[in-house]
């Protein structure tokens, strides 16, 4: 059984204890936050025996395999070097650290140390993430030629407005600042199937409707990426209604189409007949493959398997069995630094060309 | 003198700095978000004379903009929380929020500090509906069984409680029902639960522990001037309340229709039984909207006892049926400007 910690009693954390408490292989022994007040109520909530506010005595009395890591960005790289260190596998949420030579630095000492280190991309395992890598795999798809990854967010709900009641957010801090605590959910899906010579073409801004007085950081990101084979068009945006979130994979097969919010994968596919004829049965083939995925959601329903932290289980589970058997870790590190790169380079423009105001 | 309020620019903020302007406070300050929508702040000041509302921009996560706002204070308003949300959001700006002021307060003393804390707090599921809720009844000892502002509530009042005892300032906990009047919600889940168009109301013939938002800021700015009051909590509730089919009654006759169905407690208790058991089943899949515990403490028709505010010298300042017949004529005016049924904002908690 291993012994889990979780550091950071906020927001994100409740996901990682609903997940972590699905698998029987993995025990939540304890929780920590900086705060007293939020690593109890957490244990309360959830019934966990114990809670600390300084993390050195956790790791000291409950010796944990495994520490979760869930707090801002801005403490990621020394709360994970420490829990390295204690000789714990450490799960940290996105983004790895603030920039790419701390991520760099943070895997870098998770190899020396012998340990294992995952990030928290969940999205990158959903199940209709992992069955368009199944497609490729099995050559349905083709070659990838362009792929489109596009976040919607609704800024008006709670963490939005955390965001902007308060001018000292860990969020307003952030080198890329509200952009910077989601663009990892745009690029991971886009990071494997492109090499490390990424060009990168960003623009962002803050939507005239929407400009604060007290607030002038971005809240529209666009980006357009390409290497020697492969280009990608990315977008964030806080505006557009109702809230989407996909991932389109144009192939030299065969495109997918992935509809996070649905939890849906359809296929376009060249018309096997001529004219109007082959135009009808493309309708007629989406409309099947709609009934398709809705029954198989359906089915998921009644396991309980339809919910939008599916992919998060996957990943802990993973992570889990990783360290169990010393497997390869779930989401290779080259990818991680990949992602970590390309939000560099991204930053690194927008504060060129103004769009980012240290 | 000067007086300090926290969470001014909400429905019930706005009503105590209009009882404080009433009641003739010399300086009021109000510590706001920057955010926060001033409207209405701004219309009270300048409603009355000139240089008496006084406001700090600021957010009780961080300490300079409350010692701003503390400077030459002597009683505090604290009505800040957060009533919707994740969780940890709601227990972070309401519970971690008290805690920043009161470390700062622990610097800059104050002779009183008024709460606003809700009639959530206390533990109902076993408490025979027979009796009287007054301010002797045990408090909440499951907290993780009920909900997340039931929760926070109640761990607020615990910390503010630890706080006055070692800093010595006087502490006034108002524990309101709910709260209703003009820009106020329509229903409250102590009513029933709404639907996009429908309300399944499942309060029947509970009497109502309503508040109306002027008689809650009446006793909130009481507690802050009055030297009638002693130390401790104090229900907040009106007399004379309707239960909650006569307001639902009223509502469909007064406001306009809309489609309620009736849910007795028995069987509001079987549903929550078959929620309840298909949110441990489907593994979190389903959200825990009804617990058996939480309908026991919500809709089981306990009635709450106001005579200690009221021996305290509170009086209601609108009378029930006048304060229904204007809250039914502004959520009138306002569901004829919307084509559908008015929003429902929460204003206590599922417990």
């Amino acid at each position: 059984m291993l012994r889990v910690a979780l550091v950071g009693c906020g927001k994100a954390a409740e996901n990682h204890i609903r997940e972590i408490r699905k698998l029987s292989g993995a025990s939540l022994v304890a929780v920590c936050d900086i705060e007293p007040l939020m690593a109890e109520q957490l244990a309360v909530r959830y019934r966990i025996q114990k809670h600390f506010s300084d993390m050195d005595a956790m790791l000291e009395t409950e010796r944990p395999d495994v520490v979760h890591i869930a707090t801002p960005p801005q403490s990621h790289l020394p709360l994970a070097v420490k829990a390295l260190d204690a000789g714990c596998h450490v799960l940290v949420e996105k983004p790895l650290t603030l920039c790419y030579g701390d991520s760099q630095k943070l895997v870098a000492h998770a190899v020396s140390r012998e340990r294992k280190l995952t990030i928290g991309y969940n999205y990158y395992f959903d199940p209709i993430a992992r069955t368009m890598r199944k497609l490729f795999a099995e050559g349905v798809l083709g070659r990838p030629v362009h792929i489109e990854s596009f976040l919607g967010y609704d800024l008006s709900g709670s963490f939005g407005a955390c965001v902007f009641a308060n001018s000292e957010h860990w969020v307003h801090r952030l080198p890329g600042k509200l952009v910077h605590n989601v663009i990892d959910h745009l690029l991971n899906k886009v990071a494997e199937f492109m090499s490390d010579q990424v060009t990168v073409q960003a623009r962002a801004w803050q939507r005239a409707t929407h400009r604060h007085p007290t607030c002038s950081m971005p809240d529209e990101l666009r980006l357009m990426l390409f290497d020697a084979g492969t280009s990608a068009f990315a977008t964030f945006t806080s505006h557009a209604q109702p809230v989407a979130h996909f991932l389109n994979v144009y192939g030299t097969k065969n495109t997918a189409r992935l509809d996070f919010e649905a939890g849906t994968i359809a296929l376009s596919s060249t018309a096997a007949l001529p004219g109007a004829l082959g135009r009808l049965s493309r309708t007629f083939g989406q409309g099947f493959q709609c009934l398709r995925e809705g029954s198989k959601n359906v089915i998921r329903f009644v396991r309980s398997e339809y919910y939008a932290l599916a992919g998060l289980n996957f990943l802990i589970n993973a992570f889990y069995d990783s360290i169990r058997q010393d497997a390869p870790v779930p989401v290779p590190y080259q990818d991680i630094l990949k992602v970590a790169a390309m939000s560099e380079a991204v930053f690194a423009q927008l504060r060129e060309n103004r769009s980012l105001v240290a | 003198m000067t007086v300090l309020v926290t969470g001014s620019t909400g429905f019930l903020g706005a009503a105590v700095i209009e009882r404080l302007l009433a009641r003739g406070a010399k300086r009021i300050r109000c510590l706001v978000r920057p955010s926060s929508d001033q409207a209405r702040l701004a219309a009270l000041a300048s409603a009355y004379s000139a240089g008496r509302v006084e406001v700090t921009i600021g957010n009780l996560q961080s300490a300079a903009g409350i010692e701003r706002a503390l400077i030459g204070v002597d009683t505090v308003y604290h009505l800040a929380g957060a009533m919707r949300g994740p969780p940890a959001g709601i227990f972070l700006d309401t519970v971690v929020a008290s805690k920043r002021l009161l470390d700062v307060i622990a610097s800059h003393p104050v002779k009183r500090f008024v709460l606003v804390s809700s009639l959530s707090v206390y533990g109902l599921a076993d408490v025979p509906v027979d009796r009287l809720i007054d301010e002797t009844t045990g408090l909440e000892s499951h907290p993780e069984r009920r909900d997340a502002y039931s929760y926070a509530k109640l761990r607020q009042e615990l910390v503010v409680q630890e706080h006055a005892a070692r800093a010595g300032f006087q502490l006034m906990i108002l524990r309101p029902g709910t709260l209703y009047g003009p820009g106020g919600p329509a229903f409250s889940p102590r009513v029933g639960l709404t639907v996009p168009g429908w309300l399944l109301h499942l309060g029947g013939n509970n009497v109502l522990p309503l508040s109306h938002v002027s008689n809650c800021a009446e006793a909130v700015v009481l507690a802050g001037t009055s030297n009638r009051l002693e130390d401790g909590a104090y229900n907040v509730v009106d007399d004379d309340l309707p239960t909650a089919a006569e307001y639902v009654r009223r509502f469909k006759r007064e406001v306009g229709r809309v489609r309620s169905i009736r849910c007795p407690f028995f069987a509001t208790m079987l549903l929550s039984q078959w929620a309840e058991r298909w949110h441990v089943s489907s593994r979190g899949q389903i959200p825990r909207v009804l617990t058996p515990y939480c309908t026991a403490s919500l809709w089981r028709g306990h009635r709450f006892d106001n005579r200690k505010l009221r021996r305290a010298g509170w009086t209601q300042v609108v009378s029930t049926r006048d304060g229904l017949t204007r809250a039914f004529d502004d959520l009138r005016s306002r569901s004829q400007a919307a084509t559908r049924l008015p929003a429902v904002t929460r204003t206590d908690g599922l417990g």
